[in-house]
């Protein structure tokens, strides 16, 4: 119980509301920006990234309630946090968490010096989980139904996903004209883990109404599904493995394979005037690898025990009946499930040309730079029940000529203060960069309802001027 | 301005981080954590019409058992720090019972008797509620024995019930289990 508890709560605590990767969205001096978009406008001879160090990103929050509400030392019972917790939550607060890890990342231009066009692959690991707040369950478990009389417990609370997995992609990406960029990448799924429980629906109820022939009416209404795939063999008593070890080995060397593409495009309206919009992770996995899906489906109606004085016995027992009106099924079909689609787009305005330090570079024509990106990005992404929408507003600069800084103000579903900072410096041929949102709560993480930073070192050639 | 030195922007990039704080957290409280969920269920009921029990006026004894076997779920009963049974029973026929409740363990034994006198119908109303019974200590451990529940009905000896005879004898009942898990 207690270790299910905690896990809860580490999802919880690293969690946040999207995979909206706002500030790396659009920032081109970062390779890993056409991870966003491929068609975004990134040049370069060649890069590639530190190995496990080029790509490091996690979103950390939650919704409804932070690290500081739950483990403060402040001298409040801890089960009393816990009941604040839930009681304020509801069941639309959304957990959801991503990890993303660059294992390595490359590309190179192909076709010589005047050719723009862009080969890109990498190979990245990511965790994904998805969950609603189980409200209805969590007040039920901590109250019971004592309180509760008349009151439906709702089982469609539950919903939730989680799936480990590697990508390896390849892209291309081509300058098709001074306004046009455009860009798709091909990705191969392998996934390694996944759980998928979100087409719930159910009640529990306990009522007391007039004509039932007990106190109260007791009813346990269940349609509930949980499918695993890469998971059942871990919740067997003959396992004696090392789960962490086996599920990364699933990952990378026996996953459920599946097949995913991105797009994207880049459109100069003007030199200073530019759009851009991406779809990232159209695609599915086929879930095939030690596949078992549980369901628990009927209807059981509990009255209590009747004696029947008058002969003819027929003999009951709570649990059989139970199990009989709503039995435990395993079924063992393959399924599909499809990865969390997600479309940005922008819109920015450029001002206050670069002027450079350098003596004037007479060699090549020397394409207008802007100091000043203005503008306002879009974010959608697929999920159960409804989807994610998140509008920003950016201001990029770039302070000196290898150092730019990128500022966001993002408002979604759950936050209209969330402010995003990013640093991409160029020293050499090293291109660091650390994104950070929700800055407003740094000055105490424990208190932040949500966290999401991305970090990463790359070795970026461009051409010698 | 190209002399841009490596310490400049690493501590320009780490400074978002240490400008960061966080209050004191205590992860250890997660041990702290009890649940303590109060469930309420329906026990036992009947339902008996006069017209079902025919005599001629004698004591009279109806008798069943029935399977109780919530307590064989070690789940439950290892966190089951409290029980109550409520009893109510509704007589609307002219002769008074005495309804024992007898809690049988799995050999048979008896661990406990719940005895209620019912008064006989005399036109007015006639429900009862007892006593809440409260399980706790031994008498919890006892309860935590049960697997049959013998149900006996004496009917008192008072005018003879036939066919045509009016009324019935109805009993609800509920159990109030208080829970602790940890």
């Amino acid at each position: 119980m207690k270790k299910v508890f905690l896990l809860l709560a580490i999802f919880y605590q690293l969690s946040s509301f999207s995979q909206n990767k706002e500030v790396l969205y659009n920032f081109t001096s970062i390779p890993q920006s056409s991870l966003v978009n491929p068609g975004a406008d990134v040049s370069y001879k060649f890069y590639f990234g530190v190995p496990v160090a080029s790509g490091v990103s996690a979103n950390l929050g939650s919704s409804s309630f932070s690290a500081y509400d739950l483990f403060a030392e402040n001298g409040v019972d801890f089960n009393d946090k816990v009941r604040n917790v839930v009681n304020k939550s509801s069941n639309k607060d959304r957990v959801i968490t991503n990890q993303q890890l660059e294992l390595f990342s490359g590309g190179f231009r192909i076709g010589g010096r005047d050719s723009k066009s862009y080969i890109s692959f990498g190979m990245y690991q990511e965790f994904d989980f998805f969950m609603f707040m189980p409200k209805d369950l969590a007040v039920l478990a901590l109250d019971g139904n004592k309180n509760h009389i008349g009151k439906s417990f709702n089982l469609g609370d539950l919903s939730l996903k989680a799936e480990v997995l590697s990508v390896f992609h390849v892209g291309f990406h081509k300058k098709v004209s001074e306004k046009l960029v455009l860009g798709g990448r091909a990705k191969i799924y392998s996934s390694g883990a996944n759980a998928t429980s979100t087409k719930n629906s159910g009640y529990i109820y306990t009522g007391q109404n007039v004509g039932t022939p007990n106190l109260y009416s007791q009813t346990i209404s269940s349609d509930l599904e949980l499918k695993t795939s890469g998971i059942s063999k871990f919740t067997k008593d003959e396992y004696e493995g090392n789960i962490a070890r086996d599920i990364a080995n699933n990952t990378f060397f026996n996953g459920s394979l599946g097949l995913g593409f991105d797009a994207g495009i880049t459109y100069y309206f003007k030199d200073n005037l530019q759009f851009t919009a991406s779809v990232i992770d159209l695609g599915f996995i086929r879930q095939s690898k030690d596949i078992e899906t549980l369901t628990y489906k009927g209807t059981y109606q509990y009255d209590g025990v009747n004696p029947n004085f008058l002969g003819n016995d027929d003999p009951e027992n709570v649990f059989d009946e139970f199990n009989a009106a709503i039995p435990r099924d395993t079924l063992y079909n393959k399924y599909t499930t499809w990865r969390p689609t997600k479309i940005y787009s922008s819109l920015q305005y450029s001002f206050g040309e670069y002027r450079s330090d350098e003596d004037c570079n007479c060699r090549t024509q020397v394409k207008r730079r802007y100091l000043n990106d203005a503008g306002v990005q879009f974010f959608a992404m697929s999920a159960p029940r409804t989807p994610l929408f998140a509008l920003t507003a950016f201001y990029k600069r770039s302070i000196f000529e290898k150092l730019d800084v990128k500022a966001t103000y993002t408002f979604d579903t759950f936050s209209n203060k969330n402010i995003g900072l990013g640093l991409s410096g160029t020293l050499w041929k090293v291109n660091m960069y650390l994104l950070v949102n929700n800055i407003l709560e740094l000055k105490d993480v424990s208190k932040a309802n949500s966290m999401a930073f991305q970090v990463g070192l790359n070795f970026v050639f461009q051409d010698k001027e | 301005m190209k002399q841009l030195s490596v310490n400049t922007i690493i501590s320009s990039l780490s400074l978002v981080f240490f400008l960061s704080c966080s209050s004191d957290l205590d992860f250890d409280q997660i041990n702290d954590l009890k649940l303590k969920p109060v469930v309420v269920a329906n026990l036992a009921y009947f339902d008996v019409r006069a017209n079902q029990l025919l005599d001629n006026g004698g004591t009279h004894v109806l008798y069943d058992t029935r399977e109780f076997d919530v307590f064989k779920d070690k789940f439950f009963t290892n966190d089951l720090l409290k029980a109550e049974f409520d009893f109510e029973v509704e007589n609307t026929i002219n002769r008074a019972f005495t309804l024992n409740q007898r809690l049988i363990n799995a050999n048979g034994d008896i661990l406990e008797t719940i005895s209620y006198p019912v008064p006989a119908y005399t036109g007015s109303s006639n429900v009862i509620k007892y006593p809440t019974e409260v399980f706790e200590n031994q008498r919890l451990e006892l309860l935590k024995q049960t697997a049959k529940i013998d149900f006996e009905l004496i009917i008192a000896a008072g005018p003879p019930l036939n066919a045509g005879s009016t009324g019935s004898i109805k009993l609800r009942s509920s159990a109030t289990v208080y829970l602790e898990f940890e």
